[in-house]
């Protein structure tokens, strides 16, 4: 990973930087219908060419990172909130609390999160919810379904941290729970779910597409990447760029932000964390050596 | 290392080219008399009574009564010749003699009774005006019989040309078997083909060859690919097979013949009779005056669909006249907001602090290809100030939210020949009838008793009481009528003499010959 270009991650940094600064780059309305333009290929005056109403395509791209990292900014924030305060309240808590929490952390992940989101999103769909847009039906399904993975982690930081000499040292000395978690325990909570957030954020990129793809998320006509690639599915034999353009947009985003959450395990994660980790699977290691040897003899 | 002289190349390339063609030798050997047509969904049993087999199969191994023909005209079928009573209380038939069904039952007054008496005076089917309305049979010959009727049903004779369940079965058929008197004999049937031979004892035409096979093709894509491989002879119809007019334009491209004709469906855009944004009729006008229906016809359709302002097209009976299609007039379409005293301009409109905004229900899975249709619209009514949000919903959602009038504006389509005028404007018009998860595209109390009147006029009051009720339709703007879309069908160039079957219900076969 060290010898990698740099270079591999920039699709990330683009689509961010993309997502902000939209409204700037995009050289079209992305919703403005011209159908004396339609399915044009790129020209100086569309630069990746119209889809099936006219719309120009650079502009529905751009727009489309917009929504996407709104949509995943929205999800992650919420998700990684909820987790981390479950997780840590029942790893912190302990006893009937941990193991009642527990059980609904692993039912959440007894399924797929994308299964979980579409159930969801099946429940939204009734009349009492009909207050709510897709767009946001969407984000709270996501959201719902995202949050155990940050719990699971949250907890086990947290159950591990608490084993340590030190915090056992700020008790002694008479430190508030509050005290302990926030300035002892929560800086390795998020220490490990923020480099978890990075890599996962490719991951939740694709299910906003998919989501969109199968017709349950983004309302037309917000520009959005999974919408783009199942409209563009229709023409695919006679404009295939009306997919392409948009899926190698999703794969180039997905890829990067897993290099990137690689990039931060392996370099970015506190350098104590680690050492902890080696020394711990050293001596489990020189344990079972020792098992073994005693068994031989 | 291996040794490659000329002589043994020559023998690999020969070889490999025998090997190539084997397929197309063994194809020549096994389908030279046999028209492969691609059908969307499995036939299955062809049960009359059960509404789980796909419809396009059902015509071409039952007869009817009477058959449709071209533009709605009456033709004779397993009935030779009809009377109905002057006080429209009876219908008699008679009945063509030397038919049997393919087991060998004869067809005569007793079997035609048999068939007649499943349907008729069954609540099942009280949804056809004849089997609301039936009170007995009579046989007053061997070939020869009467339907007595409770009141005058004016499109009784065309309720005898639909697909089911108005066909007739062998009486000694057991359960299961689709046994009746029409031009194929159903040798086999699973989940992905049904097999279909020539009834070389047919009464009518014979087809020119001895074997159709029906694949069962789902996706439009592979049926379009499955055509340009040579391992399909026929796409096409909404009810067998559905071609995009985009797949139709690439196919014609590649030299496939395609074959199209003014169709017998209209595409309506629905206005909820229950939203209070819908009730008011100049919002209703300004979306009817707000869409270039041109433009939907030429770009989603790429022409294969003619714009339209009336409910039904010239190709079904009694369509009533015709309405010139206006031309999208954003200015107009504002003034008609502003006499109904709504204020804006393109930017949004406001009535009592209320915001124009529009809720417009799309199903993929219902209607494919209406959420681009829906997006154009959008756009189109966005110039006019009117929002509209579109919301995508799966099949089983429009099923609950299309009978309830859960919307502000939804796509319905006409039901088409044979079924049309009658059977769309008594189900979809009607605040009485029972139309399932298909919902209804505009009721109304006053429409109801026009509707009523119109179903029960016969003769020559006929048109001019349908003629009332499309008049009410497009006074109040009920609906708002996009496009008429043809019937698409693709051949491949070993079909010869390929001629459109009466309605998209029924299979290609007629006229046809295989190079």
């Amino acid at each position: 990973m060290k010898n990698w270009p740099w270079a591999i991650l920039a699709p990330a940094v683009i689509f961010v930087l993309i997502g902000i600064f939209s409204p700037w780059i995009m050289t079209h309305d992305p919703a403005a219908q011209d159908y004396g333009a339609l399915l044009q290929g790129p020209s100086g005056a569309h630069w990746l060419g119209t889809d099936y109403l006219g719309r120009d395509m650079f502009s529905r791209i751009i727009g489309g990172a917009r929504t996407s990292l709104v949509a995943m900014a929205f999800v992650l924030m919420a998700a990684l909130a909820i987790g981390v305060v479950i997780g840590s309240f029942a790893g912190y808590v302990g006893g009937k609390t941990e193991l009642v929490l527990i059980s609904v952390i692993d039912i959440a992940l007894a399924l797929p999160s994308l299964v979980i989101a579409l159930a969801l999103m099946g429940v939204f769909a009734g009349e009492n919810f009909s207050w709510m847009s897709d767009y946001w039906k969407m984000i709270v399904a996501l959201t719902l379904a995202w949050w155990a993975n940050y719990a699971r982690m949250s907890r086990a930081v947290v159950v591990a941290e608490l084993q340590q000499p030190y915090i056992e040292a700020a008790r002694v000395m008479g430190a508030s729970h509050i005290w302990i978690f926030t300035r002892h325990i929560l800086p390795h909570v998020l220490g490990l779910v923020v480099v978890y957030a990075s890599a996962d954020a490719g991951a939740l990129v694709l299910a906003i597409a998919t989501l969109s793809f199968l017709g349950l998320g983004v309302a037309p006509p917000t520009p959005e990447w999974g919408q783009m690639l199942v409209d563009g599915m229709s023409y695919i034999e006679e404009n295939p760029a009306l997919v392409i353009i948009p899926g190698l947009a999703l794969t180039a985003v997905v890829v990067s932000f897993n290099l990137l959450g690689e990039a931060f395990a392996l370099q970015k994660v506190p350098r104590a964390v680690r050492g902890r980790f080696l020394a711990r699977k050293k001596a489990a290691r020189a344990a079972e050596e020792a098992a073994r040897k005693e068994v031989e003899a | 290392m291996l040794k490659l002289d000329r002589r043994s190349f020559l023998a690999t390339t020969a070889g490999l080219s025998f090997l190539t063609f084997l397929p197309r030798i063994a194809f020549a050997d096994g389908h030279a008399d046999t028209l492969r047509v691609a059908i969307a969904g499995e036939t299955g049993d062809l049960d009359l009574l059960q509404n789980v087999s796909t419809l396009s199969s059902y015509s071409a191994v039952f007869d009817a009564l009477i058959h449709y023909g071209p533009g709605g005209a009456l033709e004779p079928g397993l009935a030779t010749a009809w009377k109905i009573a002057e006080d429209g209380l009876s219908i008699s038939f008679d009945l063509r003699e030397g038919v049997s069904f393919t087991d060998g039952t004869p067809f005569d007054a007793t079997a035609a009774e048999w068939n007649l008496k499943r349907w008729m005076g069954v609540a099942d089917f009280s949804w056809i005006g004849i089997a609301d309305a039936y009170d007995n049979i009579t046989i007053d010959a061997p070939n020869k019989i009467t339907v007595k009727l409770k009141r005058p049903v004016p499109a009784a004779l065309l309720e005898l040309t639909i697909v089911r369940p108005v066909r007739f079965l062998s009486p000694k058929a057991a359960a299961g078997q689709p046994i009746g008197t029409g031009p194929w004999i159903v040798e086999s049937y699973s989940s992905t083909e049904t097999v279909l031979v020539r009834n070389d004892a047919y009464w009518g035409e014979k087809p020119a060859f001895g074997r159709m096979e029906l694949k069962v093709v789902p996706d439009e894509l592979a049926r379009a690919n499955a055509l340009r491989a040579g391992e399909l002879d026929v796409i096409g119809g909404d009810w067998v097979a559905a071609l995009s007019p985009r797949r139709a334009k690439a196919l014609e491209g590649e030299g496939m013949t395609i074959v199209a004709e003014p169709g017998t469906a209209t595409t309506i855009l629905g206005f909820s009779p229950k939203s209070p944004m819908m009730q008011d009729k100049a919002v209703r006008d300004a979306i009817f005056l707000g869409i270039d229906r041109a433009a939907v016809a030429t770009v989603l359709f790429e022409g294969y669909a003619d714009p339209t302002a009336d409910i039904f097209p010239t190709t079904v009976p009694t369509a009533g006249a015709r309405t010139p299609v206006p031309a999208r007039d954003v200015a107009a379409a504002q003034a008609a907001l502003t006499a109904g005293g709504w204020t804006g301009d393109a930017s949004g409109w406001t009535k009592d602090g209320a915001a124009l905004e529009i809720a417009f229900l799309v199903s993929e899975e219902s209607f494919p290809g209406s959420r681009r249709i829906a997006e154009m619209i959008q756009g189109m009514l966005m110039e006019v100030g009117v929002k509209t949000n579109i919301e995508t919903v799966d099949n089983a959602t429009m099923h609950e939210r299309r009978p309830n009038f859960d919307y502000d504006l939804t796509f319905f389509a006409t039901y088409g020949a044979p079924y049309d005028p009658h059977g769309s404007l008594g189900a979809s018009f009607v605040t009485a009838s029972d139309t399932g998860p298909d919902g209804k595209i505009y009721v109304h109390p006053d429409l109801d008793a026009l509707v009523a009147t119109a179903l029960e006029t016969g003769g020559d009051a006929r048109e001019g009481a349908m003629q009332a009720v499309y008049d009410w339709l497009r006074d109040n703007t009920a609906a708002c009528p996009l496009v008429v879309t043809q019937r698409l069908w693709a051949v491949n160039p070993r079909v010869k003499g390929f001629t459109l079957p009466a309605t998209d219900y029924d299979l290609p076969f007629k006229g046809i010959t295989l190079g």
